[in-house]
């Protein structure tokens, strides 16, 4: 028996070797390092230039640049190990609000930063982590529109639809002209969300955030017209829309296939890549008749944040606000496609002018899926809704998941 | 242990010389199993049992994965289990799954092994081609599998006018998992294959002459010779496959995620999905021990069922 423990506590002390071996934050050659950990795989190149540049003009700063696929799941895993990046670059979603309540990030609500974004940002994040302090300066937006084919509107003499129902009328023009309206890609589960996102903003009632304040969710009446409408142009795509995913779309549509494409601003890079010579433009998702209540669903794309345990607040500091110096914010927007969170630093991208009236105007309101807890699995059911196109039983499987979900807690 | 122990100290006392060194013997002798056993049962109560029990633990608490701080719920997270929709669905979609892949696999790999074991020329070639599936990682095959669904065979069934088989099988909900069932038993394959032609070379030849002079046709022979003495193999290769896709998880993550909606969501991609991503750590785990219970249950029924039926045979 004694030789037992004593084999037993010879092997458990080789193992705690490999928890000896956790990183030094210092590196040898006396740089500070930063770990710099974001989940937007699309800005690697463009951060990658970035940091040349800030550890240039900082040369005791290492940065050390993470983008894993998976990030957020990534991330969290990390977090769970106490093994947590200096600085941290999510969206303003439900992964937001849960490290923000894990106390994973610093408190940033008195930073002078904040006071060069736009209020409606920090508001968003406010509103999606349930809490008055803010953890993160936003740092780029997207927006969900229409992106639409310039060249096939012209052939068909289609003008920019500003209502809903122009909206379908013009999607009808095309199926009628025997083209395809809408390149639906739902074999990913996750590209149904940006046009309910547009339905469900502008139809869910403004007080829908304040209920699920207070624990009420009331998604089975709320979403009703969303779910609607969202079926309505679920008949408006291709014959193979349940089997193709996103990257298949990003292709037809660059190539022609269709007149418009239901994504969200984050899309034109990879279609551009994929046909480089395209026309394309972007309206303001029309998801109600009432042009003056229209709004744009545009959500925090990137925020950055600062582990409330590192070593080098002071470099990390340093580098999250050369990031929103006004060149370097610039030169991420350009070759993102993004909008600044930051107030004056405007997109100036041709394509994306049809937006720019929005921004100007503050007609902006969040993503209804940043809300949604994860357990619910809203895509999946749209998934669903999309192939059964079976509402009330949409709606109250939303509901009683989400119910669920919160009963779990 | 104990008990050898203290006699080893006993005789140290009074040591007739013979004994000594036989038992001295013996303990290097175990010593050097021991050094060879004990650092795998170590690295496995340390990377297998450890996060095991601590599944279980946190399966009574209401942990999301990330707070510093949660409490004991009891069985709350078991009773919700009972009442959550998702999971009879994903219980229902495993077992569908791993039912009609274990059926699939141990015929066509029974089926190809005979084949294999057979005078055929070129059989080395063949063996080398059926086991090929089981050294490529499967989410490979399954974006190999991937591109072919949405590309290649929808083509096919235009031209062949094939209606179900002219858009991708896999954003179907009633077809996907077919998808999945392709791609798991092809790749299954390869491995129970490998079991059966081992098991297959244990017949002895003599039972077949005997057979052949009694005149048993092929399939006489077959069913009274070779099924019943490769009956172990048998057992082992239905053990094997249950297990595996019942804990179906990498073909699905590079097909479907689990989709449309939650058609093809398995048992152990529920359980990730939720635990990891979707902050219900301590609910998903209470899943997991569920599920290990029943798994445990399945292979033990299994074994004794079949085991019996060797005996039998």
């Amino acid at each position: 028996m004694k030789k037992t423990i004593a084999l037993l506590s010879a092997g458990l002390l080789s193992l705690s070797i490999f928890s000896g071996c956790s990183k030094d934050a210092s590196s040898d050659d006396g740089k500070v390092k930063i770990e710099f950990f974001h989940y937007k795989r699309e800005a690697i190149g463009s951060f990658d230039e970035l940091i040349k540049k800030f550890e240039k003009e900082n040369p005791n700063i290492d940065i050390e640049q993470k983008s894993p696929p998976e990030a957020e799941t990534v991330l969290k895993t990390r977090i769970a190990k106490r093994d947590i990046p200096d600085v941290i670059g999510i969206g303003g979603n439900s992964t937001y609000k849960e490290l923000a309540k894990a106390g994973v990030f610093e408190d940033v609500t008195k930073d002078s930063n904040l006071e060069k974004i736009q209020p409606a940002y920090i508001q968003m994040l406010k509103d999606v982590s349930e809490q008055d302090k803010v953890f993160a300066i936003p740092y780029a937006a997207n927006a969900v529109g229409v992106i639409y084919n310039k060249a096939i509107f012209k052939e068909l003499g289609l003008e920019v639809p500003k209502t809903w129902d122009e909206f379908i009328a013009t999607a009808e023009k095309v199926k009628s002209a025997s083209k395809i309206p809408f390149y639906f890609t739902f074999k990913d589960a996750w590209t149904t969300l940006p046009s309910f996102n547009a339905l469900a903003a502008n139809t869910q009632g403004d007080d829908f955030y304040d209920l699920l304040k207070e624990g009420k969710v009331e998604v089975d009446t709320r979403y009703k017209e969303a779910a609607e409408k969202f079926v309505q142009l679920t008949e408006l795509g291709h014959k193979d829309q349940f089997g193709d995913a996103y990257s298949d779309g990003n292709t037809a549509f660059a190539n022609g296939e269709s007149a418009m494409y239901l994504q969200g601003v984050w899309a034109i890079p990879e279609i551009q890549k994929a046909n480089p010579d395209i026309e394309l433009g972007v309206f303001p998702f029309p998801a109600v008749n009432d042009t003056a209540k229209n709004k744009l669903v545009s959500g925090v794309d990137l925020q950055l944040s600062i582990s409330s345990q590192t070593k080098h607040a002071k470099e990390a500091k340093k580098f999250v606000e050369f990031l929103l110096e006004e060149e370097n914010a610039k030169t991420y927007i350009e070759e993102q496609k993004a909008f600044s969170a930051q107030i004056g630093i405007e997109q100036k991208d041709a394509i994306l002018e049809g937006l720019q009236t929005n921004f100007d105007s503050g007609a902006l309101t969040d993503f209804p899926d940043h809300y949604v807890p994860v357990g619910v699995a809203l895509d999946k059911n749209l998934q669903t809704l999309a192939q059964k196109k079976d509402i009330d039983s949409f709606l109250d499987t939303l509901q009683s998941e989400w119910e669920k979900v919160q009963n779990r807690k | 242990m104990e008990k050898n122990y203290v006699t080893v100290e006993k005789n140290a006392i009074t040591p007739p010389k013979t004994i000594i060194h036989k038992k001295r013997k013996k303990i290097s002798k175990n010593l050097a199993y021991y050094l060879m056993a004990i650092p795998a049962v170590v690295l496995f109560a340390a990377f297998h049992t450890y996060p095991a029990l601590q599944g279980i633990y946190y399966s009574f608490t209401n942990w999301d994965g990330l707070s510093l701080v949660y409490n004991f719920v009891g069985f709350k997270n078991y009773i919700n289990l009972f009442k959550d929709t998702n999971v009879l669905n994903s219980y229902l979609f495993t077992f569908k799954f791993a039912i009609v892949a274990t059926i699939l696999v141990n015929i066509f790999s029974l089926a190809i092994a005979v084949g294999l074991n057979s005078k055929i020329k070129g059989k080395n070639f063949f063996r080398a081609v059926y086991f090929l599936p089981n050294v490529l990682g499967v989410l490979v095959v399954g974006f190999i599998f991937n591109y072919l669904f949405a590309n290649v065979i929808p083509d096919l069934g235009e031209k062949m006018n094939i209606g179900f088989l002219s858009s991708n099988i896999l954003g179907s909900e009633s077809l996907a998992w077919i998808g999945i069932l392709i791609v798991a038993v092809w790749q299954a394959c390869a491995f129970n294959v490998i079991l059966y032609l081992s098991g297959l070379q244990t017949v002895p030849v003599e039972l077949y002459e005997a057979s052949s002079l009694d005149g048993a046709n092929k399939w006489q022979s077959f069913w009274k010779i070779t099924f019943p003495v490769i009956a172990p193999f048998f057992t082992i290769n239905m053990v094997l496959s249950m297990k595996n896709f019942l804990m179906v998880f990498d073909q699905i993550i590079a097909l479907t995620n689990g989709g449309p909606g939650r058609a093809t969501e398995s048992i152990s991609l529920l359980i990730y999905t939720g635990g990891f991503m979707g902050g219900e750590f301590a609910y998903q785990s209470a899943n997991a021990v569920i599920y290990f219970i029943v798994i445990m249950l399945i292979s033990v029924f299994q074994i004794k069922v079949l085991q019996k039926r060797e005996m039998n045979m």
